[in-house]
This record gives structure tokens, sequence and C-alpha cells, in this order.
């Protein structure tokens, strides 16, 4: 029997038994439709990730100094290497603290260190290392104690002794109060001293004008580009900001630039609310030398990261011995979401895949039903010369057709469902890729039930098909 | 002559296992049917004649002996090329019409040379002549629940001639039909007979019969 005989009779009767056929593929219809909202949930759980890393590169490396709490809470020492009379000051307080008394006339790096002790004591709770688990005297104790300003040469000295980096800037941030546009009474606001490839490095696209350039640093000229929400802020929006001016600290300053919206972001600058000044630009006119840059630098494998980490600790180490400096990975923050978002997906299609299972014993059943309930037609069909062949592939079709049915109502079904679910702030990204997938799921229930109802159709003996009444 | 003859039976026998017992359904049956004729197989229930009608139908094996038909040796023949066999050279008449019930009469009366590998087009070209002649052509889109009993065997009937069989084999034919649609029926294998069909018709009733040219008595699994 030609195959395309086959399918018409699988249509004829599918046709006159529609209503049987729509409930035996509920199952399917609930499994396909959960593959694909599954998938879209996983997918938008993606790009949730990517969206909150989207300022970040996959190698990025961000390195930064944060110095004692305690310290700067005590004594701004603005060098490593303290005045001499520096020292004196802390010993003189080091009253508090007896082991200190003894520290007085010591070289100018353990002057220092004392000068930490001293300012601990000086919050007025002698006993607060100890008591909070960090004994004075340990090695460990002793770092960080100097204010440290990571510059652009500690940055060149990374790039030019580190192997295996393809990139480098360096950022810092301020709070400033800003007015201009419509807003009349000044606002605080994030104010970044950035280089000319931030914008690159950080993946920032522009809406108008051009991002800060070289020689706005190396004249310190008063330029920044807003973000698309501090534009929108200052200025109602972006279009208006282009080109107008913006007070930061009571200097005006020119819009040359605003970013595209970008989004919220899980590490670095929020970039929606920031202005962007030239690095120099801000040290000269807003913060001095009272900042903590960070140095960013982008490991040219993704893989290496650990290694360039390491290799950046052991250039500062040689600059700064007894600072320890932050070196946060991006990379692998942005690998471990996914990986933790890739592992709830599987864990949801491997629902879905026994919800399909369930769908597929209901294929099944009804098939077998189905079988016995039509076992004189197939009788009849063997009888006036239907080959095994033809009864197989008839019921299989059946089956096949049932599953692909219920895969396209399901798949219309979470289409359908998705921006219900998109109402419960669940990011839902529907793609072709799912529907496909939820499609091929369908096919292959229906085929793997169907079979053996089929097969044991095909098996059945004309004379007693016949006579079964 | 034996080129001449359509169906010839050797010492058939066939027995069915009921329960510990085998039970001898089928004894030494010995039975030819030349081309062209019109056989009547009469027997009252228990007698056998279905399962003899089973056998020449190559729908059930043989124990034992020889079956030819149309030359081709049945009991040897392996269940594939019996598929064939139903197909090209027999054409069944059941009591029950055995109509499949979602096609409609087009559907049902086309199958067997859908079966054999035409298209649809095709084995409706074919059929219309069959069909015409049936006086079905008013009906061909009805379902066979839409058809009085004489109508639906008048589509089994086109469905078993469509092919144009060596055989016609017709069991109980008027059976589930009064006794007016019943004689149409028997009239319409007269008229099929004297156009030169072969029919082989099982019955147990002996006005049935006498329609035949000849009519085999089957007794106990004998023939008489």
């Amino acid at each position: 029997m030609r195959f395309s005989e086959i399918l018409n009779l699988v249509r004829i009767n599918l046709y006159q038994n529609r209503f049987k056929v729509l409930l035996t593929s509920i199952g399917i219809i609930v499994g396909a439709a959960t593959i694909v909202c599954v998938i879209a949930i996983g997918k938008g759980g993606q790009a949730d990730v990517a969206d909150q890393f989207r300022n970040l590169n996959a190698g990025a490396l961000d390195i930064s100094y944060e110095q004692s709490q305690n310290t700067s809470a005590g004594f701004p020492f603005s060098t490593g290497n303290s005045s001499s009379g520096r020292p004196s000051m802390s010993s003189g307080s080091g009253s508090f603290v007896p082991s200190s008394d003894k520290s007085g006339s010591q070289s100018s790096k353990r002057s220092s260190n004392s000068g930490e002790r001293s300012s601990r004591s000086s919050s007025g709770m002698p006993n607060s290392g100890a008591m909070s688990g960090m004994p004075f005297g340990d090695s460990s104790d002793r770092k960080n104690t100097k204010k440290i300003t990571l510059s652009t040469d500690d940055m060149d000295n990374i790039t030019s002794s580190v192997a295996g980096l393809s990139e480098a800037t360096i950022t810092y941030t301020t709070k400033q109060n800003v007015y201009g546009g419509n807003i009349e009474e000044s606002e605080s606001c994030t104010v970044a001293g950035t280089l000319s490839d931030y914008a690159q490095l950080s993946n920032l696209s522009m809406m108008f004008g051009d991002y800060l350039s070289d020689s706005d640093n190396d004249n310190k000229a008063k330029v920044c580009v807003l973000g698309y929400s501090a534009a929108k802020k200052i200025f109602g929006s972006p279009e208006q900001a282009y080109d107008s001016l913006v007070y930061i600290d009571d200097r005006p300053y020119t819009v040359g630039g605003v970013l595209a919206q970008q989004g919220s972001v899980e590490a670095g600058i929020s970039a929606d609310d920031a202005i962007f000044i030239p690095y120099a630009t801000g040290i000269k006119y807003l913060t001095g030398s009272d900042i903590s840059p960070t140095i960013t630098v982008i490991a040219q494998d993704a893989d290496n990261v650990e290694k360039v980490a390491e290799d950046v600790k052991n250039v500062l180490a040689e600059s700064y011995p007894n600072a320890e400096f932050t070196v946060t990975d991006a990379g692998s923050k942005m690998k471990a979401a996914n990986e933790s978002n890739r592992t709830l997906t599987l864990m949801l299609v491997a629902m879905a895949s026994i919800v399909f299972v369930i769908g597929g014993i209901g294929i099944m059943n009804v098939l077998f039903v189905s079988v016995k309930e039509r076992t004189e037609e197939i009788g009849i069909l063997k009888a006036i010369g239907g080959s095994k062949r033809d009864i197989l592939l008839e019921f299989m079709l059946e089956a096949c057709c049932i599953s692909i049915i219920g895969g396209i109502l399901g798949v219309a079904v979470s289409f359908a469902l998705a921006p219900v679910i998109s109402g419960f702030s669940i990011r839902m990204e529907m793609s072709v890729t799912g529907a496909v997938l939820a499609l091929g799921f369908s096919l292959a229930t229906g085929t793997l039930f169907g079979f053996y109802p089929a097969w044991k159709a095909s098996r059945l003996v004309p004379v007693e098909a016949l006579s079964n009444e | 002559m034996p080129s001449q003859e359509i169906i010839s039976m050797h010492n058939v026998c066939k027995s069915y296992k009921m329960g510990s017992q085998r039970l001898s359904v089928l004894k030494n049956i010995d039975f030819t049917v030349k081309k062209g004729e019109f056989t009547a197989i009469l027997g009252p229930s228990g007698s056998g004649k279905s399962t003899l009608m089973n056998i020449i139908g190559c729908m059930d094996n043989l124990d034992s002996g020889l079956y030819e038909l149309n030359s081709i040796p049945i009991h040897s023949t392996k269940e594939k090329e019996l598929v064939k066999i139903r197909n090209h050279e027999i054409g069944f008449i059941f009591q029950n019409y055995h109509l499949i019930p979602t096609y409609n009469v087009m559907q049902n009366i086309i199958m067997p040379l859908l079966m054999r590998g035409h298209d649809r087009k095709t084995a409706e070209r074919e059929c219309r002549e069959v069909i015409s002649m049936l006086g079905l052509s008013d009906r061909l889109s009805h379902k066979p629940s839409e058809l009085s009993g004489g109508q639906r065997q008048r589509v089994a009937i086109a469905r078993a001639l469509c092919s144009k069989p060596s055989l016609l084999l017709a069991d109980e034919p008027t059976g589930a039909l009064d006794q007016k649609s019943g004689t149409e029926v028997l009239g319409l294998f007269k008229k099929l007979h004297e156009m030169g069909n072969t029919i082989v018709m099982i019955t147990h009733d002996m006005n049935v019969a006498k329609w035949a040219e000849r009519t085999v008595n089957i007794v106990d699994g004998q023939i008489q």
C-alpha cells in the first residue's frame, strides 16, 4: 500500500475519532507545553545572567585594595611611608595599648604598623581587636594597614609583567553633588573616573555622542558621558542631555555622550545611573588622591583566569609588601551563575520528560484499546490483502499524528501561557529551539509508545480478528 | 483438465486444540472447483464449512493435505505471499458485510486496490464500472451505517469484485438480510456467474444453495 494512501486512511481515522484524539493527546499537550515553558524559563534565566554580567568580560579580573576598616576609621594615613611625625603620634596615643609603647623609635615601616594599632585604640575600644578575633601581632593583621592608591603606573606594571593579558583599565567611583537640566537642587550621584577604553571593556554602547577620549583625559577636560537613567533623571530624556551642561561639584561639564540603556548589573559600576568623566579630570577637580581605584584586566584565555589572578597578586606583592589586594574573578561568577541556571533547567527538563512518559503511557493505553476496538477492521484489512507493514504503519502513524497534534497544541498552549507566567515576574525567552524540541519529544513519545500496540495489531491472525465480535 | 481448476484440494485435514483434546474439524477433504463454476457448500452449523471457507480463502493454515488455488500451492506458501494471494485471487463477501465503519462506500470499495499499491484516483476509476453495475453510484459518500443491509452487501460485493479476483468467496451472503434483499443478492450472484466469475458460496440454507449450479454437502467435516 502506498505511504500516501496509508496517511490518507490515518487522516480519515483521526478525523472520525477527533474527540478521542484530543483526549488522548492531553498528556502530550501538557508535556510539550511544559518543555517549551521550561526551556523558555531556562533561557530567560540565562539571559538574566547575561544581562547582569553584561558589563563584564568572561576573562575579567577586578583588582582593588581595601584598607583595613579600623585604620581608616582612625587616622587617614595618606601614604605607606608615613612621615616621622606620625609614629610619634601613634606612640603617643599608644598609651591605650601597652604593647605599642615599645615601638616608638622603630623603622618607618614598623612605625606605620604601630600607627594602625594606635588608630584601633583611638576608637576607644582598646581590646576590640582581640575581642573580634583578630589578635595584634599576627602577621596577617599587619596587612592592608597602609593607604594604597592604585594608579595607572600599577596598571602598566601589571600589563608589562603579567603574561596572558589582553587589555587593562583603571576606574574609580565617587559620590558627588550634581545638578543641571531639570534638577535645580543638587543630588548625590555616582561619578566614575574612567579611561577611554572603559566603554569597550565593559561592553557599553552609546546612544548619542562618543565615549571619553584619551585627549579628554590628557587635557583633564570637563566632559562627561551620562548613563541612560542619569540622563533621563537630569534632563528628562537622553536626547536633551546630549551636548548640555551638567554641574558636578559646582563645575560645569559638557555632556559628550549618553549611553544606551544597559539594565541592572551584578558587578561593577551600574552604568545606567552613573556619570562618567575622564580619570585625570576627576582626580584634579573632584577627589584629589583620595580614591580607591579598581584595575580591571582581561585575561586572553578565560580558562586561564586563576593563573593570571595569581600572577597579578605576585606582581602587586612586589610593589606593596604586606598589602593584600582583592582580585575578583568576574568570569567564574558568571560561570557559576550560568551553571546553577543550567542545573535548574536540566531538572525542569527532567520533570517535563516524566510528563512525556506519562503522556506516552496514556497514548499506549488508548492505542491498545483502539486495537481491541478495531480488531474486526484489522481482520478485514488483512482479509482483503493488507500486509503486516500496512497495519503496523497505519497504527504507528496514528500514534505519531496524535503525538504531533498534541505537540503542536502544547506549543500553542505554552505560547498562550507565556504572558501569564511572565506576569509572575518570571522571565521567559520563547524560542524556536524549545518548540522544535517539544515537537521532537512528542514525536519520539508517539513512536516509542505507539509501536507496541501497532505491532500487536499487525500480528493479528485474520480469522481470529474477523471472528472477534 | 487441471488448468481449469481454480480450487484443488486433496486430503485436507484441519483440527483445533480444545483444552487438552484435539478436535478434528475437516477430515480428508477432496474438493475441486472449476473456473466459472458457481458452487454452494451446504452444511449445518458445526459441520466445518466456515473452517473450509477460511482455508479456501487462505486465512487459515491446513494441517495436512494439498491445496492449490489457481495452480498456486497454498499449502506450502508463506503468510507474506498469502497476503498477496488474498488480495489478487480472492474476493471475500461476508455474512456481516465486514465494511470499515469509518470509511465511506467508495473508500471501502477501493481498499483492495489501495492495498495492491494503486493510488486512489486509479482505484476509483477502475471501480467505476462495478459501482455502476451494482447501483451504488449515488451512495458513494455514505457511511455503511447509513445504508440498508442489502445495500451494505452490495458494497461488500463491489469491494470483492473490483480487484477482479479469480474466485468470489461468499460466507452466508444472505444470512443477515431479509428475504427480498437476499433474493436480490442471490440474483446478483447468478448474474456474476453468467459473466464468467467463479463463485464459492457457503450456506446452511438449502433454498440459498439452490441458486448455485452445483452444491457440495459437508457434514461433520467430510464432503458427502
